[in-house]
Parts: C-alpha cells; sequence; structure tokens
C-alpha cells in the first residue's frame, strides 16, 4: 500500500542516510587508497598520490560521521518522533541536558560514538606515525569500514540484515500497528517513549563518551602491532604503541571509574564495583592492555618479550570486541542488572563476523611471523627488572582472563551442559567469587609494583634492594598493623592485602623522591601509588562496609540455615520509617520527614533527617538532611526507580536510597479534625507534642464596616522543643459571612483552622487535625562507606601517573630523534 | 627450559587449578523439584509468576517480606519468600530468576531478576536485590 503520510520530515532521515553510506563508502575508499599506498615502494608519504587519496577518504569519513551525529542530533532536539531513534529514545519533557544521553541510550548511538572517536584518533594518527602510517591507517580505517556496516541496515532477502540505522522511520520500525495506516499518523504521535530514568543522570552525559574513547583508544596500540607484524618491523613501532598504549590505559581506566563513580551516586546496588557482566567487560581489555604496555617497556629495554606483547595487544583489542558482544547482544541475558536492547540474531552474527575477522586477521599475521620473530637466546636474571615485570603481566592476564570466563558463563554453558548435563548459572554470591580470586591477584600485582621499580633491568644491586625493601617493609609492617587494629580486618587474606597496598603507598613514595626526583620520570611510580591507594581504598570501603538500615520492626523469618545465614543478614537491610517517627540507624536517629515533588523535575525527592546525639549528655553533635529521590510510577510502570543521596566525609559517606514508598495515590487520610475551645495560654495535646494557644493577631487586612479579619497564633511544640507556630485565619465580611484560612505544619503533619470567636468566654474555636503519621512512611535502606574517597583518589592518582609518563614519552622526541627506521 | 618458562608454567597451572575450583562457585539452574533435594543449598530457578495467585507484601509488617507464587519450568508452582522489598514491576515480568533455596517447602530467596516485555524494548532486565 503506497500511502501520502503527513506531517513527516522527511529530510533529515535522507540526508542522515546520505551521511551513513558516505561514512562507509569513503572509509572503504581511504582502507583501499591506504593498503595500495603500503604495496608502493615510495617511502616518501607526500608524493605518494595513494596516500594523498587515503588521506582525503578519510578525512571525508570522518566528516560524515560529525555530519551523522548533527542530523541525529537535530532530529532529536526537535523533537522529530517520526524517527524511531527520538521517539524511542527522547519525549519532550526531556531537559536539554539529558539529549546527549539519548543518543548512548541506544544501540547506534554508541557505534556512533565508537566511530567518532575512531575518526578522531585516526586523524591524529595520520599526522603523527610518519613512515607507519600507510600500514596502521590501512587497519584503522578498515575497522570504520566494519563500524560503518553496523549502521547500514540493508536487508539482502527477508531474513539477513546488515546493521541497523539510526534514521529509521518509525513507521518502518513498527510496520503491523494499524495507526500507520493512516496518512495522518503523524498528529496521533505526540511524544517520544523517553529516556530510561536511569540514564538522566550528568554521569550518563559523559561516562559513556569517556569509557568509548577508552575503547576507541586501543585499536591505535593494536593497530600498530599489525602494522610491524606486517612488515616484520619491530623498532618503528615501540614509541608510538607505548604513547598510544599509555593514553588508553589512562582513557580507559578513567571510563571504568566514572562508571563506578554512576553506580556509587545513581544505582542502587550500594557500591562502586558489583563485578556485573558490563563493569568486567571495561575492565578486562583494561588489564591486558595494562599488561601488554609492561610487556611493550621490557621489550624497549632489553629486546625481550616480543611475542607476549604481540599477543597481548592483539587480545586487548579482541576482548573490546567479545565485551561488545557480551553486552550488546542479550546473550548474557539474565544475569545482568544493567538492561540490554537487544537487536537480536543480525547484531548477534554481525559481531561474531566481526570477531572472526579479528582474530583470523591477526593470529595469522601472529603466526606467519611467529619463527622469525626476534628472540634473546641468554636468560634474564631473576634480580632483573625484565624477569618480575613479565611474571606480573602474565599474572595479569590470568587476572583477566579467570574474570572473562566467569563472566562468560552463558556463553559456555551450553556446551557444559552438553558434557555433564548440568545447567551452570553464575556463581550465588558473584561478588565473593571474584574477589575471594582477585584479592591474591591484587596481592601479587601490588607487591610487584612497589619493588620491580627497586630493579634495574639486566641486573641489579641484590643487597642494596632488600634493604630498602628491609625497611620499608618494616614501617609498612607497623603502620598496617595500627590500621589493622584500628579497622579490625580479621581475614587473613585481606590483612596481607593491607599491608602490601600499605608497603606499595610507601614504596613507590620514596622511590618517586628520593630515587627518580624528576617529576618527568615519576609517571611510573606515580601511577603504581594510584593503584595501592586504590587497592587500599577497595579494601577499607568494601570490608568495613556497614549497613546501618538494620530493620529491627516487624516479624523474623525463620532462616536458620547455616550457608545462607549471611544472606539473611545481608538482606533484612531495609527499614520502614513512618513520617515524623524516628527509628534508630547505627549513631544516627533518622528521620522522614516529608516528600517534595516541583513542576521541573519529574523526581519525588524525600526529606530525611540524620541526628547525632552525645550517648551521655544527649546534646546534639550534628544534623542534616538527605534528600534520596525516586520516579514514582514513572511512565508506563509501577513502583519506584531510586537514586540515593550521600552525606560525604572526607573518611567516611553515608548512603541511603528509598527502596519502597507508599503509592501516592493510594495515601488515605484517616484522622478528622477536633474542635478545641481555648483562652489564652491554654494548650492542646498531640501524640508527639502539644500546641499553645498565645495570642491574637492583627490581619493585614483594616477592620471596617463590620469586616473582622483576625489570626490565632498558635505555637508548636515536640518533645524537643518548639517546632513551629500556625496563624490560622478567621473573618468576617459585612457583619453576616464567616471565612476561615487554614493553616498547616508540614513537619507534624498538624492543620489547624480558627472557625469562631467566643467573646462571652473570652476564647476561641480552634480546629486541629494531626495526619496519623502511618499514613505516610517509607521503606530506606542506609549504607556507611568508610574510605570511599581513597578509592576516588587512588584511581585519579593512577591516570595520572598513565598521562604524565605519556607526555614524557611524546616530549622525549624532541631531544633524541631516531635515525632508525 | 628457561627460568621463565617454568615461572610461567606454574602460573598456568595454578591458574587452571584455580579454576577447576571455581566450578565448585557456580550454581547451577534448577527446578523446584529438583532444588528440594537438597534443601537448603542454593540454586538458581527460572520461572514465571503466577498472576492469579496471592502476592503479600505489607511494609508495615515487616519490609523485609514479600510472598508471592511461581511456576517454574517444570510447570510446579511454589510459593515464594524474597526477603527483601517488593521489586518495582513484578507483575509485569515476562520471567523471573531467583536465587534461594528450599526450605519446608517453600522456596526462599535473597535475589530477584526479572524480565519484562516492554512494549518497545525488547530485553529490559530488571533486577530486585534483596536489601
Amino acid at each position: 500500500m503506497n500511502t501520502q503520510y503527513v506531517g513527516e520530515h522527511l529530510g533529515p532521515g535522507q540526508l542522515g542516510h546520505f551521511f551513513v553510506i558516505l561514512f562507509f563508502v569513503a572509509a572503504l575508499f581511504s582502507t583501499f587508497s591506504y593498503f595500495r599506498a603500503t604495496q608502493s615502494t615510495q617511502q616518501d608519504n607526500l608524493s605518494n598520490p595513494w596516500i594523498r587519496l587515503a588521506r582525503t577518504g578519510f578525512v571525508i569519513h570522518a566528516m560524515a560521521i560529525i555530519g551523522i551525529f548533527g542530523t541525529l542530533y537535530y532530529i532529536i532536539a526537535n523533537h522529530l518522533f517520526e524517527y524511531n531513534y527520538a521517539w524511542e529514545h527522547s519525549s519532550r519533557a526531556l531537559p536539554m541536558k539529558y539529549l546527549l544521553s539519548c543518543f548512548w541510550e541506544g544501540q547506534q548511538g554508541s557505534f556512533m560514538l565508537w566511530a567518532f572517536w575512531h575518526s578522531i584518533l585516526g586523524l591524529i594518527v595520520m599526522f603523527t606515525s610518519k613512515q607507519l602510517e600507510s600500514r596502521v591507517m590501512t587497519i584503522i580505517s578498515m575497522v570504520q569500514v566494519i563500524l560503518a556496516t553496523m549502521l547500514l541496515g540493508f536487508y539482502f532477502g527477508d531474513h539477513i540484515k546488515i546493521g541497523s540505522t539510526p534514521f529509521l522511520l518509525l513507521r518502518d520500525a513498527m510496520q503491523n500497528a494499524p495507526v500507520f495506516q493512516q496518512a495522518n499518523y503523524m498528529s496521533f504521535i505526540k511524544d517520544g517513549n523517553g529516556l530510561n530514568p536511569l540514564l538522566q543522570n550528568y554521569w550518563m552525559v559523559i561516562h559513556p563518551p569517556v569509557l568509548f574513547l577508552g575503547f576507541a583508544s586501543t585499536l591505535i596500540p593494536f593497530s600498530y602491532t599489525i602494522a610491524a607484524l606486517w612488515k616484520g618491523e619491530y623498532q618503528t613501532w615501540i614509541r608510538d604503541t607505548r604513547i598510544w598504549s599509555l593514553f588508553s590505559g589512562a582513557a580507559l581506566g578513567t571510563g571504568i571509574m566514572m562508571g563506578g563513580a554512576w553506580a556509587y551516586e545513581s544505582l542502587t546496588f550500594g557500591g562502586y564495583w558489583a563485578w556485573d557482566p558490563v563493569e568486567n567487560a571495561s575492565l578486562v581489555p583494561w588489564i591486558i592492555g595494562v599488561a601488554a604496555l609492561h610487556t611493550l617497556i621490557i621489550f624497549k629495554a632489553t629486546k625481550r618479550a616480543l611475542p607476549t606483547t604481540l599477543l597481548l595487544y592483539i587480545l586487548t583489542y579482541f576482548f573490546v570486541w567479545y565485551s561488545t558482544f557480551l553486552t550488546r547482544t542479550g546473550v548474557l541475558g539474565n544475569t545482568s542488572v544493567h538492561a540490554f536492547t537487544g537487536e537480536g540474531k543480525s547484531l548477534y552474527w554481525h559481531l561474531i563476523v566481526v570477531m572472526g575477522i579479528v582474530l583470523l586477521l591477526s593470529f595469522g599475521l601472529l603466526i606467519a611471523r611467529w619463527k622469525k620473530l626476534p628472540r634473546m637466546q641468554v636468560e634474564e636474571a631473576t634480580n632483573s627488572r625484565e624477569f618480575w615485570m613479565f611474571i606480573g603481566s602474565v599474572v595479569l592476564l590470568l587476572s583477566a582472563l579467570q574474570i572473562s570466563i566467569s563472566t562468560s558463563i552463558p556463553v559456555w554453558s551450553p556446551l557444559a551442559k552438553w558434557i555433564s548435563g548440568k545447567e551452570i548459572a553464575p556463581p550465588v554470591d558473584p561478588i565473593h567469587h571474584y574477589n575471594s580470586i582477585q584479592v591474591w591477584v591484587a596481592i601479587i600485582i601490588g607487591l610487584l609494583s612497589a619493588a620491580v621499580l627497586y630493579l634495574k633491568f639486566k641486573t641489579s644491586d641484590t643487597s642494596l634492594f632488600w634493604k630498602r625493601i628491609a625497611v620499608l617493609s618494616s614501617i609498612a609492617l607497623v603502620v598496617s598493623i595500627a590500621i589493622g587494629v584500628l579497622e579490625k580486618i580479621n581475614v587473613i587474606q585481606y590483612a596481607i592485602l593491607l599491608f602490601v597496598s600499605v608497603f606499595a603507598i610507601f614504596a613507590n613514595l620514596y622511590y618517586a623522591f628520593s630515587i627518580q626526583k624528576k617529576i618527568k620520570k615519576m609517571g611510573a611510580a606515580i601511577s603504581h601509588l594510584g593503584l595501592a591507594l586504590t587497592l587500599l581504598g577497595v579494601l577499607l570501603s568494601s570490608f568495613k562496609k556497614e549497613v546501618i538500615s538494620f530493620n529491627t520492626l516487624g516479624v523474623t523469618m525463620d532462616f536458620g540455615k547455616k550457608t545462607a545465614a549471611e544472606n539473611v543478614k545481608e538482606s533484612r537491610e531495609n527499614v520502614l520509617l513512618f513520617r515524623n517517627t524516628p527509628v534508630i540507624m547505627g549513631d544516627y536517629l533518622v528521620s522522614y520527614e516529608g516528600d517534595s515533588t516541583s513542576p521541573s523535575d519529574p523526581r519525588t525527592f524525600f526529606k530525611v533527617q540524620y541526628e547525632r546525639r552525645d550517648s551521655a549528655t544527649g546534646q546534639l553533635k550534628e544534623s542534616f538532611t538527605l534528600y534520596p529521590d525516586a520516579f514514582v510510577n514513572p511512565k508506563g510502570q509501577e513502583g519506584l526507580i531510586a537514586n540515593p543521596s550521600s552525606r560525604h566525609y572526607l573518611h567516611k559517606d553515608i548512603f541511603t536510597f528509598v527502596t519502597q514508598v507508599l503509592d501516592p495515590t493510594k495515601k488515605t487520610d484517616t484522622t478528622a479534625y477536633k474542635s478545641y475551645t481555648l483562652k489564652k495560654g491554654d494548650s492542646v495535646f498531640l501524640a508527639n507534642g502539644f500546641v499553645v494557644f498565645t495570642d491574637f493577631e492583627d490581619a493585614v487586612y483594616a477592620q471596617e464596616n463590620g469586616n473582622i479579619s483576625v489570626k490565632a497564633k498558635l505555637n508548636v511544640f515536640d518533645l524537643k522543643g518548639k517546632a513551629g507556630e500556625m496563624k490560622p485565619m478567621y473573618s468576617i465580611e459585612n457583619n453576616r459571612e464567616q471565612f476561615f484560612k487554614e493553616d498547616t505544619l508540614k513537619s507534624m503533619g498538624l492543620y489547624a483552622r480558627f472557625v469562631r470567636i467566643l467573646p462571652d468566654q473570652n476564647a476561641v474555636e480552634i480546629q486541629i487535625k494531626q495526619t496519623n503519621p502511618k499514613d505516610d512512611y517509607i521503606v530506606l535502606k542506609a549504607l556507611l562507606f568508610p574510605f570511599i574517597n581513597v578509592v576516588w583518589l587512588g584511581i585519579i592518582v593512577m591516570v595520572a601517573g598513565f598521562i604524565l609518563s605519556m607526555l614524557n614519552r611524546i616530549t622525549q622526541k624532541e631531544k633524541q630523534p631516531k635515525g632508525i627506521s | 627450559m628457561k627460568r621463565t618458562h617454568i615461572v610461567i608454567l606454574v602460573l598456568v597451572a595454578v591458574a587452571v587449578c584455580v579454576i577447576v575450583s571455581m566450578f565448585g562457585d557456580f550454581s547451577t539452574y534448577e527446578t523446584f523439584s529438583s532444588a528440594a533435594k537438597e534443601p537448603g543449598k542454593q540454586y538458581h530457578v527460572i520461572g514465571f509468576l503466577e498472576k492469579d495467585k496471592t502476592m503479600e507484601y505489607d511494609p508495615v509488617k515487616d519490609p523485609n517480606h514479600f510472598s508471592f507464587y511461581v511456576k517454574d519450568k517444570a510447570g510446579e508452582v511454589s510459593k515464594v519468600i524474597f526477603n527483601g522489598a517488593k521489586p518495582t514491576d513484578i507483575e509485569k515480568s515476562e520471567q523471573i530468576v531467583m536465587t534461594g533455596y528450599i526450605d519446608n517447602g517453600t522456596f526462599k530467596c535473597s535475589k530477584i531478576q526479572m524480565k519484562c516485555p516492554s512494549k518497545y524494548k525488547k530485553d529490559q532486565v530488571a533486577l530486585g536485590n534483596a536489601g
């Protein structure tokens, strides 16, 4: 049926399609031209016509990507809901600042972002890679071609679909919906589906771009690796690869940290790291990339470890695609807290093909060159830096593999079922599972990261080494015992980790400031210091994480089982707070004081008051209010999506979020007004305080022509003292009509009306109502995170170390240009 | 053999041992009846919410007690007690993955994961974690 639709804006979509195809064609052209350039014997880049063509192609492809971005942004910002992407991921009510988050929410947007960073990094590589340009850029352009296919949305026959375009029209996305039978369907589609409330957070505006920059950056060392294997040249490749590898470590590290910060600040799984598959997926390439960086340094210094280095860079990049496969295809299904938008079969096979290409190309080359890779025949000494650095890298790789194997359970469980007949499920307690293994990795790596710096390449002065280590470890032992006793760290492996991280902090500080001295050279020591701080922070914050919202109300379930006892403890962590009824949590007296909403924000804020008093004197020591918020009954759903609110201290955080609220539509008012006849100074007693009628107050209106308007001043006291005052008003107009205006005191749930003056008794009649606090409640959970700031500080220091090393390597070149080719 | 090779072999051997021992950590997907064979041991059970039967959650009585009925993949219906707050949108869940154990004929779970058929999102996974 050919309907002429009314009210559509087809222009932007057609422009967008054009850009997608331009992106694909230009990238393909660039790949081909760069490939031809590699075949040519001409070394000088600019006189090689293929290079010039290829560069033009690459620049055009980068502009096409920016064009796609701009077009899609136009569509989203102008609420053109005839496009599926805008309709699915945005709505009119969405604040401007979250428009960018709409990009990342969808599948195509993430691929686009990824391609965008590739193109930017590719442009930098284009102008810096010198004689390696043609080979490195062939690989980068080829990957861009692959990414472009993800956005094509071409059909071959009815069943084979290549990619999916972000410019799909809504009516094509849902062909069967009857509304699209009507030519004027646009007049029915007033608003979009909206952005997932979980993503309406400032972290979601900045976290995905940084994370994808990190993912994209792994392509560059990989491309250099392939370029090196291609010609069998393993010297020209080191410098740039090292710089890009450091950049990648910094970018991906920052991305992972921001993910943790987002989880901590706006998700409610109570922490910054939960070993969730999506988190693991970004951690695994980072770990392998760091291992690769270290073996590359070994190769630079000693000409050893080349095969391992090449292998590690290839694996780093492969795991980026594997992570995409795990997190984008829904193959993890039941095992992650993250929502996956399944693109179905087509993306699944598409990514398998891509992984196949990456593996085939890189391992094919590696195997072909394997025999001829330069190797050292002499063994390294056990007191050399390279020996222990190499071991550290192997440990990192094994650690990454363990994380990956456990994360991939749903991928390999069909195989396990075929062998053993059992359907393997993820560990019951994944955090414990990963922690119990990775704590040993952390111990080894922490130890090596500090001690190895005291060794020299090739051979070291062993007695000096042991002298320094002995002094440093005795200091560390004293300090860590002090911390361990103070913080009651009583599990052996965590006690060891505590010692190791304290030792590493001291050792790296000493190395940086007493041995290296020059700030330019401190990169390694600083990033290792950051690692040590991170380990210490993770240890203290998670080992001493404390739930303060233990439930003391209600019935206790019989969970007598020994194995599950821990779980029970873990899970009785929700506390019911009736409005204005304080409950003791840890050192605090906590009360819920009501909720509030504002027209400009779809969230409901819950006011939760924390008070800490001196146990002996009862004196108030501190008092603060937290406003955990939640989307209550968000569009199309019942229930709530909560965001936590935290009180930050230098040494701890108090972390609070709402897990259940009374459905606002079901709130009832079970109380009625009661009348009281009051003289001046009389009081009315309430459940949790009293009200005193102190005096009259003249209202703003003048008394004339029988118009009287007067207020009663009511002072309200609760158990702690004066809680506020109310001034209900009473007025008579023209000697006849009576009015009264009630006043409320929300914090006490009080309502007062001034209904009559009784001149003969010299009294007034006041009606007072106090809402039953049981009519309003929230269920919340509160956690105490000690030393969370040490975690953030550690990661920031580590990233700073990466950047410092990178800058040092970039500037070094000017001083000593290399003559070798 | 070189020293590094020996060390790598040792490390790999350790890693293999760790990975093999990891299998003890892994849980399995069971049905109510197969989970009942070992009461108290934690399993994953996949099932579907029985929407006709009563769901009980009264935070005023106990904010950590939510009970409902689930039909597992073998078709058996069992009462489930979740010791946490009632997860958002469980009524709309298409499939539920529960982690817990059988005790006195009821399945007591500490973790719920739901797949919700959103009209627009094909696979939306929501999670209710105990506590």
